[in-house]
């Protein structure tokens, strides 16, 4: 409502509108999550090629470059689950198996956390649409047995964010460190 | 580049049950073996089918849609199948997409092939 008082004081009371009118709007980060966004350091950063299979090398980068935090064997698992299925869907839906522009893994910690950043060149593309896995439906055949891959992405991690701009889908997969 | 481990499956007759052996990834990889081997279970014509785990290293989506495929078929057939030898992480796996409601899960070949002879 702000916004349209101050249009509505800077064209004042007799304007004639001839055409649509833009109202760009600009959000701005709460001070405390731009805190927070600026306590990630990136520990590394790699590219994948787009093949059939690659998601196991670009899980066992993640996990080489993780070794040394204070991670359980079981949430090294959930994390290798989590890079695998994501780069799947960034190498098969993304990026479409193209030889060009690989996907790219960003690994990143914090205080607390440890997030996995996976883009791909979806941006702007449909995306299959998302069907919630129904274990029933399959066995009778009235669902495809697939479709498991974002419903596992889901389970395994703490918190999952998706940012998409005309190029780019970017990923983030974010997991809490115990203790 | 990571090691693989390519997929293979050993079938073989152990009592009432015909158990299929899992080795390595299963993954979109693993298909085409897995149905070979599913095509020979049934020429045994067992009332349960005992998948064994042990020497599986990497279960991924498309996995699990392979193991939900040969139940539904299994199913079709009023075959049970049993599960042995997962890891904690593959458990999890199972639980959450719910074949663990579909399959008895067993820690070993032993438990699991106790129950299989008290079946049917």
């Amino acid at each position: 409502m702000a916004i349209l008082q101050e249009l509505a004081s800077f064209t004042g009371p007799d304007w004639e509108q001839v055409g649509a009118v833009t109202l760009p709007v600009i959000e701005r980060l709460h001070q405390a999550e731009a805190k927070m966004a600026e306590k990630w350091e990136r520990l590394a950063e790699f590219t994948i090629a787009n093949a059939p299979g690659n998601e196991r090398r670009a899980m066992q980068q993640v996990v080489n470059y993780l070794r040394g935090l204070p991670i359980s064997t079981s949430l090294f698992e959930r994390i290798k689950t989590a890079v695998a299925e994501t780069t799947m869907n960034a190498m098969e839906h993304g990026n479409e198996y193209s030889t060009e522009n690989p996907v790219e893994l960003q690994v990143l910690t914090s205080e607390d956390s440890v997030m996995i950043r996976v883009t791909d060149h979806g941006g702007g593309k449909s995306l299959p649409e998302y069907v919630q896995p129904d274990i029933e439906a399959k066995l009778e055949g009235l669902q495809s047995p697939r479709g498991w891959g974002l419903f596992l992405v889901q389970s395994m991690v703490d918190e999952l964010r998706v940012q998409t701009d005309q190029t780019h889908r970017i990923v983030e997969l974010i997991f809490r460190l115990e203790g | 580049m990571a090691k693989t481990q390519p997929f293979s499956a050993q079938v073989r007759q152990t009592g009432k049950a015909v158990t299929i052996d899992l080795h390595g990834e299963v993954d979109s990889f693993a298909s085409d073996r897995l149905h070979e081997a599913y095509a020979e279970v049934e020429q045994f014509n067992p009332p349960v089918i005992l998948l064994d785990f042990s020497d599986v290293s990497y279960i991924n989506s498309t996995g699990i849609a392979l193991i939900v495929g040969l139940l539904a078929q299994a199913r079709k057939l009023q075959r049970k199948v049993y599960v042995y030898g997962l890891s904690d992480h593959f458990i999890t796996i199972f639980q959450i997409t719910r074949l663990a409601e579909f399959m008895s899960i067993y820690p070993n070949e032993d438990s699991a092939l106790a129950d299989a002879a008290a079946f049917g």
